[in-house]
């Protein structure tokens, strides 16, 4: 798991700002196909803009980073859809429809792919059962609970047997009985070759993987890994005097 | 690939149910403007029709120099049946016109007989009917016809109607065609920003198509069938309620004193409006997108 033949997920000196907010800063990894890893830092890392990042929801300014085979540098409006398709998310705050059922909501990717309907209702139910969400298929979202509508949120993201899976902080709504029953079926995905990167703070969450590499950033900055290799850049440490400017990215 | 075509067409039209209420409330505003719009082109087209179509009734009063020849006279008003939209004529001899004078003015006819008689100039007065072409030129083509008798001195005609005609024309032509083209467009403003501002409430739902992979299409053509269609069926009931209005209006024009007959928008006008508003919905659909 910790060789990585052909990465998956590869960022190099990518810095991303938000007007003068440098979010991210010279951020350099990558993540072989079939790897599972947790980024996780406190809040305000700048775990979610690289997460946005790699699913080409904010352009890529700084750096390079190349994901499932796509160059993000310049990647054009047309291509996008083309990159999430092998790319699923799971956001934060969800992004289901409220309005419409839950079985609705999970289809959603598989029609945008053009999957017969048939094949839809099946892959939808199975995963829903996976989830325990089969019982509530046909209820409106809005009915849910937190819990609930983010099982959904994950039920959308794993029914396409995505290449990558990103998570933003998957369990965030979750008791800790249901967050460690979820880690489970991530790591059923990942045996059958789904890559994850997973965005969290909660330690149970990441001692229910024991095999997965971490890397933890600190206000935008990788400040920690759990492994060494050429692809990989660990800032030392922030300096007193100040924070520093980020490195102007991708040029050595 | 056509049925999954087809599907997202249907899909278009399937999503307006989703939010009764503010389609609703979008059909009811792209209806009245299309409506006021309609109204105000049934209007004109049929005061256009008053004032143009029927080139109307034309009476000629010619008169001849006095002591033209009787015989060359009776040859000329032989001719003027002839005269395109010939109507009816009345002519009168020197000493027929008296006559008539003379019943008109009762027991003084005598005194001025005496007086005028030889004075009076034979006359013939001409009705007739202008073809649907301008009028005008119609007019112009039959004085020249009767300023080419032997014999013809003078001749009146009532020019009102020539010139209200012409007057329309040169009314419609500046002033009313661009007008009504502004109408048009602003009635497709207000529709688009209508469907727009509808379409702003299904952001969400575009924005987790993007994410979950939806290309452009996929995304863009129910929405573009839902603003066409409801610019179509807000056109659509728009022109039921003219047809409403037009019967209401059609009764009090047939009343005296108007006696006019109030037409219905022609159909090449109800296609544009009903075009127009689908056009307008469709592409304040793709507007909306882009923001
Ligand atoms: N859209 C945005 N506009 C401005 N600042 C933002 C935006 N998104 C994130 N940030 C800022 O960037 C930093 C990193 O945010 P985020 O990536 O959400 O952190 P995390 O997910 O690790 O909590 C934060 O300081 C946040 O305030
Ligand atoms: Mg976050």
């Amino acid at each position: 798991m910790d060789t990585t033949p052909e990465p998956m997920v590869r960022v190099q000196h990518v810095s991303h700002n938000f007007g003068a907010h440098w979010a991210l800063r010279n951020v350099t990894f990558s993540l072989g196909k079939g790897g599972f890893l947790f980024l996780c830092g406190p809040s305000g890392a700048g775990k979610t803009t690289l997460l946005r990042l790699l699913h080409g929801a904010l352009p890529l300014g700084r750096g390079a980073a190349e994901v499932a085979g796509f160059q993000l540098k310049g990647l054009s409006g047309a291509r996008v859809p083309l990159l999430r398709r092998q790319v699923s998310v799971v956001f934060q705050d969800f992004r289901i429809l409220p309005g419409r059922s839950v079985a609705d909501n999970v289809a959603l990717p598989l029609e945008v792919r053009a999957v017969p309907r048939a094949t839809v209702r099946k892959r939808v139910n199975a995963v829903l059962r996976s989830l325990g969400l089969d019982d509530k298929a046909l209820c409106p979202c809005s009915w849910l609970s937190g819990g609930e509508q983010q099982r959904v949120a994950i039920a959308r993201a794993i029914v396409v047997n995505p290449q990558l899976l990103l998570a933003d902080e998957p369990t965030g709504n979750l008791d800790r009985a249901l967050a460690l029953h979820l880690m489970e079926i991530f790591k059923q995905f990942n045996t059958f070759g789904t890559t994850i990167i997973l965005a969290t703070h909660n330690r149970d969450v990441m001692a229910a993987v024991p095999g997965a590499r971490h890397l933890e950033l600190t206000d935008g900055r990788v400040t920690a890994a759990s492994w060494r290799d050429a692809d990989l850049e660990v800032a030392p440490a922030e300096p007193e005097d100040g924070p520093a400017r980020p490195k102007p990215g991708g040029r050595r | 690939m056509i049925a999954r075509m087809a599907r997202l067409l249907l899909r278009g039209v399937a999503d307006l149910g989703r939010n009764p209420l503010a389609q609703a409330l979008t059909l009811c505003a792209v209806t009245l403007t299309a409506f006021l719009a309609g109204l105000f082109l049934l209007l004109l087209v049929n005061l256009n029709q008053a004032l143009l179509s029927a080139g109307g009734d034309f009476v000629f009063q010619v008169y001849w120099a006095p002591g033209t020849p009787e015989d060359a006279l009776r040859d000329q008003w032989a001719r003027l049946d002839a005269l395109p939209g010939f109507q009816a004529k009345t002519t009168y001899t020197p000493a027929q016109a008296l006559d008539e004078l003379g019943l008109a003015l009762g027991g003084e006819a005598k005194a001025i007989g005496g007086l005028t008689g030889g004075a009076l100039p034979p006359t013939a007065v001409v009705s007739l009917r202008a073809p649907e072409a301008d009028p005008a030129v119609f007019v112009q083509q039959t004085l020249s016809a009767l300023q080419g008798l032997p014999g013809v001195a003078d001749i009146h005609y009532s020019a009102l109607q020539v010139d209200l005609a012409r007057s329309w024309q040169r009314f419609a032509r500046t002033v009313l065609w661009p007008l009504i083209g502004l109408l048009g467009f602003t009635a497709a403003l207000v529709v688009g920003n209508t469907v727009r501002l509808s379409l702003a409430g299904r952001r969400d739902e575009v924005d987790i198509l993007r994410l979950v992979g939806a290309g452009r299409w996929y995304i863009q053509l129910p929405l573009l069938v839902g603003g066409a269609v409801q610019g179509l069926a807000g056109g659509a009931l728009a022109l039921g309620l003219l047809a409403l209005a037009h019967l209401a209006l059609a009764d009090l024009a047939a009343t005296p004193p108007l006696n006019m007959t109030f037409a219905f928008l022609p159909l090449g006008h109800c296609l544009a409006l009903a075009g127009g508003m689908a056009l307008a919905g469709a592409l304040a659909s793709l507007v909306a997108l882009r923001e």
